[in-house]
């Protein structure tokens, strides 16, 4: 049984009134446990939606989200734990940073918890420890930080309530490349430590390549397709008819191949290419 | 929840009333607010009723529409009109329990004054809902020009007044926004005590503050690379002219102020012992 699960699940935003949309459409997708899921898809198809679901924000017009096979709306109570055990860090999180302190601001989830304060200290000065945010700086106003250094306030924010599955809904989108860098590091360090499983709503195939266990694809409400990085990444017509798009790299390599040149072209992030580039150069051939 | 507030909503439909100039729905909405209020009888009052009903219908805004614009002053009316039923004495006796009796005067000065709020509510609603949030501020404008000469730069005010307006949206996807994500963080907005709840606003208002603070200067810092500089001068590219309907308003609405006279002197204050023998 998969730790997280949605059954059929629909969403149509303003039912009943001549402006509906449906924003999911019987969407059926599994998170297991100590997996990176990388959910990509066109502005519109219903990331952002089947996100607040999956943590209880948003009430499903039909079809259940399952988190240990209990449905997470069968009563009060496991709606407000099910908010806990799903972290859902929304796009531009650090314009909801409120405290006075950065301290406060990560301490603000645990808190209301309900947790003993040793407790929340532990938890803020580990959350804080995984998104590099020194210990220096816990005094430092949120708002007097620059913008990726508040972004990673907010995330820790998410990370100190230590859910079970952290989501994170485009948590790179407009930062400068340094600081996706740190975030995507972040990430995977998180999984790795705490073999907890991360969901990553993505625009950067570059990103997705880099972290993913598994990645999602959503199309008009659906799910067009799941599968690791490879399997739809090798499939780049049909992402290209959907307005999405493989990786640069694997673009690069795809043409290189193209002119008889002896690379492959499952090539999808640049230490990949780095390792391909060495081996051809040694005087190998493909080896697809 | 918070998207139910339909204030300074604009209903982009094509009627005669949207084709209308918006200096002659601005002046024409407060003549008839001030009519509402000059009307001391029913048969006037009913005038206005009528009047306000039929631009309803050829603004072709759905009823449905208009009548849920009035939700949020359904308090206000049944707060006056529970005032009016306590403490008019006017007229016959019906029931009287405890402290309160209630007449006949009461209730019909409660059904008095629920029509006045609620047909001048209709009608402002009326404005908005025809107007589009430019041609509203292009009407403004040109109304208040002469102010110009006494100093006043009124394209300053007008401009705010646009601005605010087209925030409005923006401010309330940002609130829902922001709840959302500190319920995400086990924000409970909905229980616990008042002290608990007021305590929750805090991290509503500062992130909501802080934001539309930054979107402020950044618009300033966009208007400001576009040459702004408060409009002195600045030209239309749409001027306004006075077309037929615009006579046939005018005309109408001077029809309806001497209409509403009319009727006041005609039929006499409003006095609910006669109203109400006369209605039975």
């Amino acid at each position: 049984m998969a730790l997280l699960q949605t059954e059929n699940l629909s969403y149509i935003y303003g039912e009943g009134t001549p402006f509906c949309v449906t924003a999911l459409d019987k969407v059926n997708i599994e998170i297991e446990k100590g997996e990176i899921v990388a959910v990509i898809g066109h502005t519109g198809s219903g990331k952002s939606t089947l996100m607040q679901l999956l943590n209880g924000l948003l009430k499903s017009t039909a079809g259940r989200v399952l988190i240990d096979g209990e449905d997470i709306r069968s009563s009060k109570a496991k709606t407000l734990e099910t908010r806990f055990r799903v972290g859902l860090c929304f796009q531009y999180p650090e314009y909801q940073l409120f405290e006075n302190t950065v301290y406060e601001d990560i301490a603000f989830g645990p808190k209301n918890m309900g947790l003993s304060e040793e407790e929340v200290d532990k938890r803020v000065r580990v959350a804080a420890k995984y998104v590099g945010i020194p210990e220096y700086a816990f005094k430092t106003h949120p708002f007097d930080l620059s913008g990726g250094e508040k972004r990673r306030v907010a995330i820790a924010g998410v990370i100190s309530m230590e859910p079970e599955i952290l989501i994170l809904d485009e948590p790179t989108s407009g930062l400068d490349p340094r600081g996706r860098e740190q975030i995507l590091e972040l990430i995977k360090n998180y999984r790795d430590r705490t073999q907890k499983s991360v969901v990553v709503v993505s625009h950067s195939m570059n990103d997705v390549a880099k972290i993913a266990s598994r990645v999602i694809v959503m199309y008009d409400s659906k799910v067009l397709m799941t599968g690791s990085v490879q399997e739809i990444f090798d499939q780049s017509e049909k992402l290209s008819e959907i307005g999405l798009s493989v990786p640069q790299i694997t673009e690069v390599f795809a043409k290189l191949h193209a002119k008889g040149l002896p690379v492959s072209e499952k090539i999808y992030t640049t230490e990949q290419a780095f390792l391909e580039i060495k081996r051809v150069l040694k005087g190998g051939g493909v080896n697809a | 929840m918070l998207k139910d507030i339909t204030i300074g909503q604009y209903f982009p439909l094509n009627s005669v009333i949207h084709r209308l100039d918006p200096r002659v729905k601005l002046l024409y909405t407060f003549v008839f607010i001030i009519m509402i209020v000059v009307a001391n009888n029913f048969v006037s009052m009913l005038f206005c009723v009528i009047c306000a009903l039929s631009v309803t219908l050829i603004s072709k805004i759905p009823v449905k529409t208009v009548v849920k614009g009035l939700k949020p002053i359904l308090f206000i009316i049944i707060i006056t009109s529970l005032l009016q039923i306590i403490y008019v004495k006017t007229g016959v006796p019906l029931v009287s329990f405890w402290k309160i009796k209630i007449t006949s005067g009461g209730l019909l000065e409660a059904l008095f004054m629920t029509m006045r709020i609620t047909f001048l509510i209709v009608m402002s609603t009326m404005l908005t809902y025809t107007t589009s949030p430019t041609s509203m501020t292009n009407g403004l404008d040109r109304t208040f020009a002469p102010l110009s000469r006494l100093g006043i730069d009124f394209n300053i005010i007008t401009m705010i007044m646009t601005i605010a307006l087209r925030f409005i949206p923006t401010l309330i996807d940002e609130v829902d926004k922001i709840i959302s994500a500190q319920k995400s963080r086990g924000a409970n907005f909905e229980s616990g005590s008042i002290f608990k709840r007021a305590k929750m606003l805090i991290p509503l208002f500062v992130p909501l503050l802080f934001n539309a603070t930054r979107r402020a200067y950044e618009l300033a810092y966009a208007m400001t690379c576009r040459c702004y500089n408060g409009g002195k001068g600045k030209t239309t590219m749409n001027a306004l002219k006075f077309r037929a309907g615009d006579w046939t308003a005018s005309f109408l609405t001077v029809a309806f102020v001497a209409g509403v006279i009319f009727l006041n002197i005609n039929f006499g204050e409003y006095n609910a012992q006669f109203t109400f023998n006369t209605a039975v």
